[in-house]
């Protein structure tokens, strides 16, 4: 492999891992925002209980 | 909204900076273009510094104050630490094979404290997978943390220490910060390489942070849960229902 087939691997592994690990980032954030709205919003529809949801 | 303009300039940096790097600064006289690496291999490690740093901090403020939003920050610092250094181990490697001739060598301090670093931090991530109790496993975590932050100064130090393939400082001291032994133009490179690195580190350290703390509230919706379920099946009816 030549410098620049060298210079090409480490740019490309280590932006490309930042860009995949942004992208992962902001899935994993929009994932778990969604499942807490969900948790929310179910426990909002729940009954009235004398333990206050719980 | 902030953060997304954070993640916007850090991306933006990255990109300049790289075009910076790869077609405005000339290659090196000796190493040619494989000197190139170098600005995203060095600006790596030192936001892999950062990043533990940050967790060995949050994690003595954890133990300190007991407050569950320091392991969040720990949490995020040892997430975004160890894909740091996993990228300037990997940007080492691919400028060590043209200009040293090898990928990597084991007998070198520096390049081996820097594998015990992401060994260690990655221990610590594993860690915190193992206790489902969020005091226990900050506790837990914040003293793995702090511990394997030893390893930090011995990386850094390491190629002053001992010797091995691995040159030392271009930039380390005060008086290396005034006259580096570099060209200023490849030193121009490498702060804007790591300026670049330093938002896009900021905007992970926010995200990562908001996640944990959201991933903490969805956890302790489980347990209310299986608390709730385990009562159920202790006494016959909804735990929510009256005694009667």
């Amino acid at each position: 492999m030549t410098d620049l087939g060298f210079v090409v691997a480490a740019y490309g592994v280590i932006l490309g891992g930042v860009a995949i690990y942004a992208l992962t980032l902001v899935r994993r954030l929009r994932i778990a925002r969604e499942a807490s709205l969900r948790i929310r919003r179910d426990a909002d529809a729940a009954p009235p209980t004398p333990s206050g949801g719980r | 909204m902030k953060t997304r303009v954070l993640g916007v300039a850090g991306l933006l940096a990255v990109i300049g900076a790289a075009f910076f790097g790869l077609f405005v600064v000339p290659a090196d006289l000796n190493q040619g273009d494989a000197q190139r690496i170098m600005y995203v291999h060095v600006a790596s490690a030192w936001i892999a510094y950062l990043s533990f740093g940050v967790t060995a901090m949050a994690g003595l403020g954890y133990l300190w104050r007991r407050d569950l939003r320091l392991d969040a920050i720990a949490l995020a610092g040892a997430e975004v630490g160890v894909m740091f250094t996993a990228f300037a181990i990997w940007g080492g490697m691919m400028w060590g094979r043209p200009v040293w001739g090898v990928f990597w060598q084991w007998e070198d301090p520096r390049l081996t404290t820097t594998a015990l670093l992401l060994a260690l931090y990655l221990g610590y991530l594993l860690l915190r997978r193992l206790s489902e109790d969020p005091a226990r496993r900050a506790t837990r975590a914040a003293i793995v943390g702090l511990v394997a932050a030893v390893d930090i100064p011995i990386v850094h130090f390491s190629v002053i220490w001992w010797r091995g393939l691995h040159q030392g400082p271009t930039i380390g001291s005060p008086d290396k910060l005034l006259h580096p032994s570099a060209p200023l133009q490849f030193v121009a490179a490498l702060l804007l390489m790591l300026g670049a690195f330093t938002l896009v580190w900021s905007y992970f350290m926010i995200r990562r942070y908001q996640l944990a703390r959201i991933e903490w509230q969805i956890e302790e919706h489980g347990r209310v849960g299986r608390i709730s379920a385990a009562r159920r099946a202790a006494f016959g009816a909804p735990a929510e229902e009256p005694i009667r």
